[in-house]
């Protein structure tokens, strides 16, 4: 018998101390750092390829004062997060109704599934050629592949959020009479916030993507469009830079959301 | 009450073509500039395959596109799900790891494409690396909450019956984990299929994304369309084998409930 | 004059090899303002009986009317109270009684004064704008009683109301249905797996065999209560000492065994 083999240390152990797990998170950090700067500094990668980790750090303070592309980074960083309000609103305005009708009305769920199935399979990316021609490359264009990114999610959370409430809710509030519309708003809707909330956090991360994908491709400012300008005079320090600029600012809002989650759960007294 | 739900969905496919036939080609009400009537997709269709358009055929850019999507999520695969369970089994590995992980997570895979191209050009080998990058993550994740799932009391059992590490790790642990593994390979297929399109839309020599690309300089609706209808397609066929892999991968996860017919 | 009739009901769940008997031939009257009771083995048909009346199901043979009228959908006419409460956990106490009122399209002092009374008369003024989650069970389980009462029912459906609660709110909750009974009579289907419960409350009590669930007997509760004066006494240990309530039960208790047993 070899069960001394697994020792309990090794699979899922205890917690490491917090000490420790600082101090192996650290190492990791510099490691990861001290090979990216080791890498530029000694010239192993040519710099205008791999610039190092303060380069970067310190082009992207300068964007903020000096303009790229036509515009600096809060500006570009203005318009890009403009686009993606809009396109993520509109999926929101449209998808949850929708979504909470079809939960509610089979006849409903029967005729619009179909058609959503058959569209979900496109990448919202490929809508970027249609989207070019019917709106522009302006705001419209992005927001058109925002949204396609960003309306699934919240069609699919409301509708399990309406199909799949508690059935003893919804015979209490047949029972006491309600209509359909009072059913929608009144029962089906509060049921389903959670659900439409995890929905909304999810289409904010794809529309977070769908939006540095159709500035990549499509548009006239943005950090998106920064960054290809960037590229296309082989500035890798300013490629980069946006980098940074479009990971903060997606942390920033996930942060942002999951906040709200929780505290909406608390004010529900949900979990 | 499923034959209703056929039917009316039947009905409904039926209206929408027949509604696009009338809008585009009937009465002339969406102008053939703006979205292509069946006439033009058909047309654009039998162009593309036959004499072919952007230096290729139909199947030839599908096929190119879909063996980049091929090598990108093969080598995710190899890598992710490996360090995912490495952490999920190991604090240790997780402490290490994990603040790296953070640190460029929330930088979307297509945020990559242009560094990508700096680094690589435009051909296969830089699509490949956004690929990777972009089905990475999910693997990673997925195969590490499948392992922090996994029931203490099979852990137990299995310690109490003597395994040993590695059959441990391959009878026990991947085994618990593979539901949530599997999920994060579908998010993963999905990830590799738009980091493709939007790196071909970027900048590409062949593939769907040139085909795509080539027909909105053209403003040749028709094209578009049929490359949309191509890209999802492909990503359809893609996730039909991946969900026919997983089916065979975790047959005991559906129980006896499952039908006997 | 709101009667229940069951009329030689039967009702199968699924469809082919997996085909159900729940309900087999159900004849069966609640007068109008009688506290009819129905226990059973478990599984054998009594939540499905209520819900036939509320209309949640159909039957497959025969028919269920109310009032004359054949049951064909739920309505405000026919007052549920579920064994988990089913209060909307978005609303307060008083939204979860005005929404009935509200359905019904009643102006807005008519419903502040109804929800006042049946506030105080379930003792619950000072509860009025807590949510479901900050109320005890047996506080919830009043509130979803006046939503029922609110409406001032025809009829009155409940379906082991009390199941989820202790032991003592149980009782203040059974002698509180009690004084409702009294102040306010409709007619009532209780749901229930506790004997003392049904003879304690009810006018008559159904027992039902096992499944397919048929009535096998009543027992007529009312004639003993009356001739008795069960009334006379407010607690309900000291009705539950006395021999004629003993003897009621115990004989409700042994039909019920023989269906455990066999
Ligand atoms: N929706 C349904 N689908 C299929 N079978 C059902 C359904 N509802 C009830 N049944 C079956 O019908 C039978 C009677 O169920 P019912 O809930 O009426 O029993 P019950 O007497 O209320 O039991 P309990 O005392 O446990 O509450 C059971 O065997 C149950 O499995
Ligand atoms: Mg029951």
């Amino acid at each position: 018998m070899e069960s001394g083999r697994i020792k309990t240390g090794f699979v899922m152990g205890p917690k490491l101390s917090r000490s420790d797990a600082l101090g192996l998170g650290g190492l990791g950090l510099a490691g990861f750092l001290g090979l990216w700067g080791a890498l530029s500094f000694f010239g192993i990668v040519p710099v205008e390829f791999l610039p190092s980790p303060f380069a970067v750090g310190s082009r992207f303070i300068d964007l903020f004062a000096e303009p790229f592309a036509g515009f600096t980074l809060p500006q570009h960083l203005g318009s890009s997060l403009l686009r993606y309000l809009y396109g993520v609103l509109l999926a929101a305005c449209i998808g949850i109704p929708l979504g909470l009708a079809m939960g509610w009305f089979h006849l409903l769920d029967d005729i619009v599934t179909p058609i959503f199935n058959g569209l979900r399979f496109i990448a919202p990316i490929a809508w970027v050629p249609f989207a070019a021609l019917w709106f522009g490359t302006g705001i419209g264009g992005p927001i058109l592949i925002i949204f396609a990114g960003a309306f699934p999610p919240c069609l699919i959370n409301a509708y399990r959020g309406a199909r799949f409430v508690e059935p003893r809710l919804v015979e209490a509030a047949r029972m006491l009479g309600t209509n359909h519309g009072r059913m929608l708003t009144e029962i089906l809707l509060p049921a389903s916030v959670p659900s439409i909330v995890a929905g909304l956090r999810v289409a904010a991360g794809l529309g977070w993507q769908s939006l540095v994908g159709a500035e990549l491709i499509v548009a006239s400012a943005g950090v998106g469009f920064m960054m290809v300008q960037a590229q296309a005079s082989v500035q890798t320090t300013t490629v980069m830079a946006g980098m940074v600029a479009i990971g903060l600012t997606g942390l920033a809002i996930d942060v942002a959301l999951r906040q709200g989650e929780r505290w909406l759960h608390n004010r529900l007294g949900l979990d | 009450m499923a034959w209703r739900r056929q039917l009316v969905g039947l009905s409904t496919i039926i209206t929408v073509a027949l509604a696009w036939y009338l809008a585009t080609s009937v009465t002339g009400f969406i102008s053939g500039g703006r979205f292509p009537s069946p006439v033009d997709t058909w047309a654009a269709f039998r162009q593309i395959s036959g004499r072919g358009y952007a230096d290729g055929t139909l199947l030839a850019h599908a096929l190119h596109s879909l063996r980049l999507v091929a090598m990108g999520f093969a080598v995710a695969i190899a890598t992710g799900v490996p360090l995912g369970l490495l952490m999920g089994w190991s604090r240790r590995a997780e402490a290490l790891i994990n603040p790296v992980f953070l640190l460029i997570r929330p930088i979307p895979p297509l945020a990559w494409i242009p560094l990508a191209i700096l680094w690589l050009g435009l051909g296969d080998a830089a699509k490949i690396m956004v690929i990777w990058f972009a089905a990475f993550v999910p693997a990673v994740i997925n195969s590490f909450a499948g392992v922090r799932a996994v029931e203490p009391a099979l852990l137990e059992a299995a310690r109490m019956l003597g395994t040993p590490p590695w059959r441990f790790i391959t009878e026990v642990l991947a085994p618990s984990a593979s539901p949530m593994i599997f999920t994060g390979l579908r998010l993963s297929l999905q990830a590799s299929w738009t980091t493709l399109v939007a790196a071909e839309l970027v900048g590409a020599l062949f593939g769907l994304g040139r085909v795509l690309n080539l027909a909105q300089q053209d403003i040749y609706p028709g094209m578009i369309l049929v490359g949309m209808l191509a890209v999802a397609i492909c990503g359809w066929l893609t996730t039909g084998l991946l969900a026919l892999g997983e089916a065979r991968a975790l047959a005991w996860n559906q129980g006896e409930s499952r039908p006997a017919s | 004059m709101a009667s229940i009739r069951f009329d030689k009901v039967q009702k199968y769940f699924g469809r082919g090899e997996k085909r159900t008997h729940a309900l087999a031939n159900i004849d069966l009257e609640i007068r109008d303002r009688e506290f009819l009771a129905i226990v059973g083995p478990s599984g054998c048909g009594k939540t499905t009986c209520l819900r036939l009346v509320a209309g949640f199901e159909a039957a497959s043979e025969g028919a269920v009317s109310v009032a004359g009228k054949r049951v064909t959908e739920p309505g405000p006419d026919r007052a549920v109270v579920f064994q988990q409460f089913a209060l909307f956990p978005w609303k307060t106490a008083r939204g979860n009684i005005d929404l009935g009122l509200r359905n019904k399209r009643m102006g807005g002092e008519e419903r502040a004064k109804r929800i006042a009374d049946v506030l105080k008369l379930m003792n619950l003024d000072s509860h009025a704008d807590a949510f479901p989650h900050q109320l005890s069970g047996g506080m919830q389980q009043r509130v979803a009683i006046a939503r029922a009462y609110v409406l001032d029912p025809e009829v009155l459906l409940m379906d082991e109301p009390f199941g989820a609660l202790d032991a003592q709110t149980r009782v203040v909750m059974q002698e509180e249905l009690v004084r409702l009974a009294r102040v306010r009579p409709r007619t009532v289907l209780f749901i229930t797996h506790a004997v003392e419960e049904a003879v304690y409350l009810a006018d008559r009590v159904a027992v039902m065999t096992r499944r397919p669930g048929t009535i096998k007997e009543i027992v007529d509760v009312k004639s003993m209560r009356e001739a008795e004066d069960w009334n006379r006494f407010e607690r309900i240990e000291d009705v539950m000492d006395l021999d004629s309530f003993v003897h009621l039960r115990t004989r409700i208790w042994k039909s019920l065994r023989e269906e455990k047993d066999s």
